[in-house]
């Protein structure tokens, strides 16, 4: 893996250890709340799914269903009636609200469609309250019609809120998931090895010190060793000049004498 | 993340439509078309006249309008504009892709179905892969 | 009285009457229907009808039909076909025949006024009219801001102009008071075209008044059950029924006081002719019985067939052809929405 490579760059020192230590617990209490987390996501996620195909499913039968009202209402009341619906818009009865649901710290939006008094007063065929659209013939199909596509308004809104929830929590999954495999793959193994390569730093450097104890020990030892055998020999010509002035005169001084005074030395007055 | 910041906490949203005249009627009829003071509708009415470039304006206009909250579009009309329906990715508003009566609905087409169906089958394996 | 005008009508109208007597024999049969009901597709549709005489007018339609089009389609050869009888007309026959289009025009002119008031192309609205519901100054609805100003300028010029005499108080343009405007107007249609009817007398008379007041009951029904919940007050329902027919005067006062679909049931039932139709539905279902009443209408209106030397088949083959027209919509709704099973409930079957 690439993470095993990398280690953070810092100075390998026993307080480095110690942070880089609460580091990796942190990072590691990190990654098991985010894995709950990520966790507790997918379980609503999964939830969504089922929910998600299941309502797909009732809006096609809600779709058939108020579409086939439609052709119901025209067959009554005449192909005209969709002309007089088109032109009568105003404003909306029916609308939607949105607010938060939250999942786990992810906030879903959640739609539900309501009436408004306000639209309904206008705008024709309105949910408030039956209009006379259709008033010779037609009528009941009309209004079968409006609760029909009513219904499947109410499924509709439902898939959206669904929808969005969907898109949502697979994105903030992602997010998790993404730092969970962030701290497992990258973070905890960089502070893992870089606890490894600070250990592994300050063993060579006791290892080192060591050696060098252990040297600066050779090294006084022969130190010592030499100065004795120095001093033994010191002793040793000490002994020797030692037994010569005992004798008088050193040896060489005395064969010096000797050889000088025969040769060269001619005003020797004995 | 990106549906965090721009859920609005609007109390009153509306709902736009991108689909054929009888489909428009009948969600018209049930109240929920809009027109506002600049007769700026909140649905479009796609027939054999309407041009793709009018379904894409009006689809990215519905998509940036702050007061919609969904967008119902028939199928057949998305697959027009594909591209578009499936670079979208702002959770607000929701695009929900509907059945028209005269094409029937093919859940293979369906931009946020085809990912559910995938999740579904993976999902064994979806938590390995992650 | 009859013999008289067998010995003068076939001097103006009996090459028209030939005519429609020809094209009322171009009706789709029961079993041209029971080929369309096993249709798969549209497109099996349209070979279906390729045989009849819907052919030409669907012939050069491209593969992706569409319901609309195979009804737009449908009324326009409706529309030549009125046309082509309206050419050759002599009067009284040619008023008559306008009388036909009248609701239509009502309808369209309905349809503008909504359209203005929510200020619409007027360009789209035209193309919207139902085409047997034109009138020249149609166009210029547009301008009018209140019910005085469309009567004044346009209105005046059409023969719908008499109608609006009733509904020209009410000043100010809502939804509500379209709808109302609607029913009144047709309500004064219905009346005039009676007056207009008996007047010619004879066979005519005789049959159109039955079908006429057939269908003024009809509406009078269909009002009060629509109305039952909304905020149309009982005095305003009343005012919208039209003064002939069966139901009038003693029924229109029962039916206003109406609250639900069995009281109307309980009106309904003293008057034998709809006995029958009640009859055939369930108590405290009302779905069915548009379905009903058109069946009735249909017989009724075959049944004008049977006598010579009058007007009443003129109506009888528009309105005819109107319910196949109904008939094809709902059978490519049908296919298209693959409801084959439900093929069967609304179709009327004419022959």
């Amino acid at each position: 893996m690439s993470g095993q490579s990398q280690r953070l760059n810092v100075v390998p020192t026993v307080t480095m250890l110690g942070v880089v230590k609460a580091r990796l617990i942190g990072a590691t209490r990190g990654h098991a709340l985010l894995k709950k987390k990520s966790d507790a996501l997918t379980v609503q996620f999964r939830a969504i799914l089922k929910k998600i195909v299941a309502t797909k499913e009732s809006m096609g039968e809600a779709m058939r269903a108020s579409s086939f009202s439609l052709a119901e209402a025209k067959y009554v009341a005449g192909d005209g009636v969709r002309h007089v619906v088109l032109q009568s818009v105003r404003s909306a009865s029916l609308r939607v609200r949105s607010h938060q649901e939250n999942v786990a710290g992810v906030k879903l939006p959640k739609f539900s469609h309501f009436v408004d008094p306000a639209g309904g007063a206008s705008g024709g065929p309105s949910g408030a309250s039956p209009s006379l659209t259709g008033l010779a013939r037609g009528g009941q199909q009309v209004s079968a019609c409006r609760t029909a596509h009513v219904k499947a308004i109410e499924v509709l809104v439902e898939l959206a809120s669904l929808q969005t929830s969907f898109l949502t929590l697979d994105e903030a999954i992602k997010t998790t998931n993404r730092r969970v495999n962030a701290l497992e793959n990258v973070v905890k193994p960089r502070l893992e090895n870089t606890i490894t390569y600070i250990k592994g730093e300050l063993d060579e450097l006791e290892r080192e010190d060591f050696f060098r104890l252990k040297k600066i020990q050779g090294y006084k030892r022969r130190e010592i060793e030499r100065q004795m055998i120095e001093a033994k020999k010191f002793a040793e010509e000490q002994l020797a000049e030692d037994l010569a002035l005992k004798r008088g005169i050193s040896m060489g001084a005395a064969t010096n004498i000797l050889v000088g005074g025969g040769d060269k030395d001619d005003d020797i007055i004995f | 993340m990106a549906g965090r910041a721009n859920i609005p906490a609007n109390s009153s949203a509306l709902i736009a439509i991108i689909a054929d005249e009888d489909t428009v009627t009948g969600f018209l009829m049930a109240g929920v078309g809009n027109v506002d003071l600049r007769k700026k509708t909140n649905y479009l009415l796609v027939d054999n006249k309407t041009t793709v470039k009018q379904i894409e304006d009006a689809f990215k206009e519905f998509t940036a309008r702050e007061d919609i909250a969904i967008v119902l579009i028939s199928q057949y009309i998305a697959n027009m504009i594909r591209f578009l329906v499936d670079s979208y990715n702002k959770p607000i508003p929701a695009i929900l892709e509907i059945p028209s009566k005269d094409h029937p609905y093919d859940p293979a087409n369906d931009s946020v179905l085809s990912r559910v169906k995938y999740l579904f089958s993976a999902d064994s394996v979806a938590s390995d892969r992650r | 009285m009859y013999s008289w005008e067998m010995l003068s009508f076939n001097i103006h109208d009996g090459f028209l009457e030939a005519i429609v007597r020809g094209n009322r024999s171009g009706l789709l049969t029961a079993a041209d229907y029971n080929n369309l009901c096993q249709c798969e597709t549209l497109d099996d549709i349209k070979m279906h009808l390729s045989a009849t005489e819907y052919g030409p007018y669907l012939q050069n339609e491209p593969s992706p039909l569409h319901t609309t089009t195979i009804v737009e389609k449908c009324t326009l050869k409706l529309v030549d076909e009125y046309k082509h009888m309206l050419c050759q007309a002599n009067e009284p026959l040619s008023t008559f025949l306008q009388y036909i289009t009248y609701g239509h025009m009502i309808d369209n002119v309905v349809l503008i006024v909504t359209g203005t008031l929510h200020e619409r192309d007027v360009n789209e609205l035209l193309e919207k009219c139902h085409p047997l519901g034109m009138f020249d100054s149609i166009a210029s609805l547009a301008v009018a801001q209140n019910m005085r100003e469309l009567y004044r300028l346009v209105l005046v010029d059409t023969p719908l102009a008499p109608y609006f005499s009733e509904c020209i108080t009410s000043e100010d343009l809502d939804d509500m008071n379209i709808e109302i405007m609607r029913n009144t107007l047709y309500k004064a249609y219905l009346e005039d075209f009676y007056k207009f009817c008996a007047k010619l007398g004879g066979a005519t008379a005789d049959i159109m008044c039955n079908l006429l007041s057939f269908e003024a009951d009809r509406r009078a029904v269909n009002i009060t059950i629509n109305s039952i919940g909304t905020e149309l007050t009982r005095d305003d329902r009343r005012k919208l029924f039209s003064n002939f027919g069966l139901l009038f005067p003693y029924g229109h006062e029962e039916l206003a006081v109406c609250e639900d679909v069995d009281q109307v049931r309980g009106v309904m039932e003293k008057y034998p002719p709809y006995q029958s139709i009640f009859a055939k539905i369930s108590y405290g279902e009302s779905q069915m019985l548009d379905k009903a009443f058109y069946e009735e209408e249909v017989r009724r209106l075959c049944l004008s067939f049977e006598q010579q030397f009058h007007y009443a088949v003129f109506f009888a083959y528009m309105r005819l052809r109107e319910q196949e027209i109904r008939n094809l919509m709902w059978i490519s709704e049908c296919v298209a929405q693959n409801q084959k099973n439900r093929v069967h409930d609304s179709v009327v079957f004419i022959f």
